[in-house]
């Protein structure tokens, strides 16, 4: 039996070609843009743990102290613990070079004398003379170069190389080159490798290291030596094996990696309503094939396999579809979430071709089936349902009323108050999916009741469109009227849609609001000097010299040296801003809450005291008043929370201490921003102009204005969000398609009324009109749900997302002038879609239509 | 000496459908029908009535030959031109009735008004001022699927009629109703043939709707083989009992 329901499937399918062309489009647009995104993040991911895994080496434990690095003497510490094979001491740091065009260089520092036992570095001999240069870099400002930068910049032995350390610019005598493989292969060969102790004077690390990778002995259990280690080294230092490291590079872009992932969701959901759509419409179309078939002895179940095997057969060649083209795009989404990474985390990742994860393949092949499968689910319950005596007859009037019964309306009201509750009164701890899956409940009952809000809409907007459309207008709106479901599918797909377009518009005005009011808060200085054009640098710093030489400028008032750095917490990381607290206190008092200034601030300029940021605060459940304990290199640090303040660079929460106490501590005097106050009246560019004259060939220094600032902090926020947007951009285009696949059902459905529309006089340009206004009437339908759904998206993401993400909420704002904006526009593309239905519609030959002969 | 125009004038049309010319539908047809008068054209299925209807509507061009209505040829018209031709001169009511499922009966009276461009007001009197003349005034705001065959079919004939075409096209009019409703039409239709003076050219089976008109004329093959004159008065005037 089932190979004759395949055979009029096939049969319905040739008939209908356009409307099973777009549906399994939509699917693979959906898989396409999920696939890439998954790709593009696994191979992000990949490339971390392959750099970590490239630059360990044979390391079988990693001892690290935060981004401050620890004392060299540490190093004897490890040599002698027993079960220790041997350690080698690593400087790890970014550096510029003079190229314009090389982008950063890593700077490996290691001991020239043993470092081989652990490394792979394949030398080229034809390059390099000597047996092993690894000896020839104990000489000053020797470095080797992977063979691949050395021949993009046509370096050779005994050329010189210029590189920004922290006290200026630097050459260095390239003494050999390195094949790309093991180490040579890290950042696609950006990467020069030079003396430990070189490094430590070079970039001014005094006489501490990073790192210190070490090989266990034959025979000692790695988490033998791993407790043995643990117990001689002082507090503040770890020792974890190199994937723990890994994992903790994956963990700090966990919140921009989810950000994504979610929105390359809502593509996929957009299709699970095209699929709905379409299968809604197949059911529409055949209600008397059903009928004849069920009259002649075709169980339900069998109707119901039916067109869900039709959906499976649509959703497994869309997934396939979507996974080649997905796969296609995700070197794009790679080198997006590359830049996102550099950009606002400060964590490199090598540039890696995509690679074809069979996991993820899977992942997107099941997803996309599964979408298509769930988007025919009711439509083949509603067929396989159908009584056959009433199929032969008229059935859809009978459907529409089960459909739009009170009954439904209030179980879809119903959910919604229950999901909105679950998401409102849980405790953001559950998780994301948890508040996911509440989230899911509301937009369950949402797409419930979505047919009844299409019918009162359609209804509400007839007059209005019969008046300014005439009876073109009116005939638009009834194709609404009279098959709500249909059109409130396509409905759906768009308010899923604008839904996210709105909401992640809302959530970044919110975000660009609440930061430029932090901004105006705490970033009051006027000038800035930073050493990256990213949200920092984790390896390369000013020293304090620099602030010196700024502060004996004419016209400068002040200069305040800021360290913005990252040190382990309680197993996971926080943020340190180490401030000069009597400035920051005069400029940002009003900034501080939960304490009496005149109480704290000689406490904190004492550094009796650290202020924290509301999300460091909310993550680790402390309040004012509460010991916070740090473990530093010069040992516990133990002071009290004396007040909140709004900061949002780190997600992982921000600890404000005094600079002279964070220097104390960690012996740790690097400078990543330095704050300039000039004195009244001195024009902030011409000061600008000295401080980069100051700088110019001797740092990698970035100068900007108050104003340049914040505009600088305002297109990070801007590139935060970028694959966002784009990934909003194609689930538009997915309910797009929604929307000409509706409309062509539409002129098939209504085929017989335009004809009878042409042959009582309805020119072509009126028909057209007629297609035209019922794609402007869905979208502008969709608008007005997107938007009720968008705010409710919008307290969602600005309340429980970004809590859960970053411990902090963003306040809700909903972007009216965008919505306002996007009716235009959304119309504008409904037209667009529009086009091509209401040139069939226009062109349909009239006798056909109506049905003579 | 002037020359006779014609209301409906077909000059040796034929229509051949199928590219080797499969099917000659019609064959060296060739009719006129002057103002008011009332022709019923008989025939078997497939003797080429909705061809010739087709064809005088402008919905179908001929093969070959010449069809005219008021003197304007209608193989000289674009598309656009034949549909305006047909808004402005032709009722045509229909044997299924081809209403508009979703409208009520006074908006699809009103329909070919509004698509004429008028103003709503006015077509909106216009159409109620004509559904009362068809005896349908109360039903005005019901939509098709709540009312009868025969309530139907005088929508469709106000529809036709609403703008005063000077020709009234019908594909059996009747067929669709029991033969009470369906003398009840020809009644209808009898008294606004009076009334407006209607050219009508009727294509049916059945002969009471047949010997409603002054002639009839039987198809079959695609040619006319007889020409029977029932002796009613074509060119009624309006106003008469």
């Amino acid at each position: 039996m089932f190979g004759a329901l395949w055979l009029i499937t096939f049969k319905q399918w040739g008939a209908h070609s356009i409307r099973v062309a777009l549906t399994t489009l939509g699917i693979a647009l959906g898989v396409a843009v999920f696939f890439a995104i998954r790709t593009g993040n696994a191979t992000l991911l990949d490339s971390l743990h392959a750099t970590v895994e490239k630059l360990a080496g044979k390391a079988t434990l990693q001892i690290t102290a935060g981004e401050s690095g620890f004392s060299e003497k540490i190093l004897d510490t490890v040599r002698a613990t027993p079960g220790v094979q041997f350690a080698e001491p690593v400087i790890e740091t970014m550096a510029q070079t003079s190229f314009a065009d090389a982008g950063t260089l890593l700077i490996l520092g290691v001991d020239t004398t043993g470092d081989q036992q652990l490394r792979d570095y394949q030398f080229d001999r034809t390059q390099t003379q000597i047996s092993d240069p690894l000896v020839f870099l104990s000489q000053p400002n020797s470095i080797l170069l992977s063979r691949a930068f050395a021949d993009r910049h046509g370096l050779k032995v005994g050329d010189k190389l210029a590189l920004f350390a922290s006290d200026g610019k630097k050459e260095f005598t390239v003494q050999g080159t390195f094949k790309p493989v093991g180490v040579g292969e890290v950042f696609g060969g950006n990467i020069a490798v030079m003396d430990v102790y070189s490094a430590q004077v070079v970039f001014q690390r005094g006489r501490k290291f990073d790192r210190i990778d070490l090989m266990n002995a034959p025979g000692v259990p790695v988490e033998v030596l791993q407790q043995r280690l643990r117990a001689q080294l002082p507090p503040g230092v770890e020792v974890d094996r190199p994937e723990v490291r890994s994992q903790a590079l994956e963990n700090a872009v966990t919140a921009m990696r989810v950000g994504i992932l979610i929105t390359s969701f809502v593509a996929l959901l957009v299709g699970v309503y095209i699929i709905f759509n379409s299968f809604t419409i197949a059911v529409n179309q055949r209600w008397k094939e059903i009928g004849i078939l069920r009259a002649v002895g075709v169980e339900q179940g069998n109707v119901s396999r039916m067109f869900l095997s039709e959906a499976l057969l649509m959703g497994v060649i869309g997934s396939l579809v979507g996974i080649a083209g997905g796969f296609f795009l995700s070197s794009a989404a790679n080198r997006v979430m590359r830049g996102m990474v550099a950009a606002v985390y400060g964590v490199v990742a090598t540039a890696s071709p995509a690679k074809l994860h069979l996991d993820q393949c899977a992942i997107a092949f099941s997803l996309g089936v599964a979408a298509s499968v769930i988007g025919a689910w009711f439509p083949a319950r509603g067929a396989a349902g159908l009584d056959p005596a009433l199929a032969l007859h008229n059935i859809e009037a009978r459907r529409r009323e089960s459909v739009l019964g009170w009954r439904r309306m209030g179980s879809g009201l119903l959910l919604i108050a229950a999901g909105s509750a679950l998401v409102a009164w849980t405790p953001s701890r559950l998780g994301l999916p948890v508040q996911f899956a509440f989230a899911s409940i509301v937009l369950l009952g949402l797409t419930i009741v979505l047919p009844k809000l299409v019918l009162w809409s359609a209804r509400i907007l007839r007059p209005i469109l019969n008046w300014i459309g005439g009876s073109e207008g009116a005939l638009a709106v009834d194709a609404m009227i009279q098959t709500p479901r249909r059109s409130s599918a396509t409905v759906g797909a768009l308010m899923v849609g604008l839904m996210f377009v709105f909401s992640t518009a809302s959530y970044i005005q919110s975000y660009r609001q609440m930061i430029d009011r932090w901004m105006n808060q705490v970033l009051n200085a006027d000038l800035f000097v930073a050493t990256s054009e990213m949200l920092r640098s984790s390896s390369y710093h000013f020293n304090e010299d620099l602030g010196r030489h700024i502060a004996a400028l004419p016209g400068v008032d002040h200069v305040e040296n800021v360290r913005f750095t990252a040190i382990p917490y309680q197993g996971d990381t926080a943020a340190v801003i180490a401030i000069e607290m009597n400035s920051f206190l005069e400029r940002s008092q009003s900034a501080i809450e939960g304490a009496d200034s005149s109480s704290v601030d000689g406490l904190l300029t004492h550094g009796e005291g650290v202020l924290v940021s509301r999300n460091f605060a909310r993550r680790w459940g402390v309040g004012v008043g509460n010991r916070l304990t740090l473990e530093a290199p010069a040992g516990s640090l133990q002071r009290p929370i004396l007040g909140f303040l709004d900061d949002y660079r780190s997600e992982k929460g921000t600890i404000f201490m005094d600079r002279a106490l964070y220097k104390k501590y960690w012996a740790d005097d690097a400078v990543d921003f330095i704050n300039i106050d000039l004195k009244p009246g001195v024009d902030q560019l011409a000061m600008k102009q000295q401080v980069e004259r100051l700088t110019a060939g001797s740092f990698h220094a970035f100068v900007y204005t108050n104003a340049e600032f914040k505009r600088w902090i305002s297109s990070l926020v801007d590139q935060f969000f970028t694959l966002n947007y784009m990934q909003l951009v194609v689930a538009v285009m997915i309910a797009i398609l929604g929307i000409v696949n509706t409309l062509l059902i539409s002129v098939a459905e209504r085929r017989r009324e335009i004809g009878i529309v042409r042959a009582i006089g309805g020119l072509r340009a009126q028909i057209r009109k007629l297609v035209l206004l019922e794609a402007v009437v869905v979208a502008f339908v969709g608008v007005i749900v997107g938007s009720v759904a968008g705010m409710l998206c919008t307290v969602f993401m600005s309340h429980t997302v970004s809590l859960v993400l970053a411990g902090y909420s963003v306040p809700f704002y909903f972007p009216w002038e965008f919505v306002l904006l996007s009716v235009p526009v959304v119309t504008v593309v409904s037209l667009a879609a529009g086009w091509w239905p209401a040139r069939h519609a226009a062109c349909m030959q009239v006798i056909e239509a109506i049905g003579y002969e | 000496m002037f020359a006779v125009t014609y209301m409906i004038q077909l000059s040796n049309v034929c229509k051949i459908y199928g590219d080797n010319g499969a099917v000659q539908a019609l064959h060296n047809l060739s009719l006129t029908v002057e103002q008011g008068e009332r022709v019923a054209v008989m025939g078997p299925s497939g003797s080429g009535k909705s061809t010739l209807l087709n064809l005088i509507c402008g919905l179908d061009e001929p093969t070959s030959g010449s069809i005219k209505l008021e003197g304007i040829e209608l193989s000289a018209l674009d598309d656009d031109r034949r549909t305006r031709l047909r808004r402005e001169k032709l009722g045509m009511i229909f044997q299924t009735f081809n209403l508009l499922p979703t409208l009520t009966a006074l908006e699809n009276v009103a329909l070919p008004l509004r698509l004429q461009g008028l103003r709503r007001r006015e077509t909106e009197d216009r159409a109620a001022a004509m559904l009362e003349r068809v005896g349908l005034k109360i039903r005005s705001h019901h939509r098709p699927d709540e009312l009868s065959g025969g309530e139907r079919q005088r929508v469709a004939i106000a529809r036709a009629l609403v703008f005063r075409p000077p020709i009234l096209l019908g594909d059996e009019p009747t067929g669709n109703l029991d033969s009470a409703t369906g003398e009840e039409i020809l009644r209808l239709l009898d008294d606004l043939h009076r009334e407006f003076n209607t050219t009508v050219l009727l294509v049916t089976h059945n002969d009471l709707a047949a010997a409603f008109c002054d002639r009839i004329l039987s198809l079959r093959d695609g040619q006319f083989v007889k020409e029977v004159h029932t002796g009613r008065t074509g060119t009624a005037s309006a106003g008469e009992p």
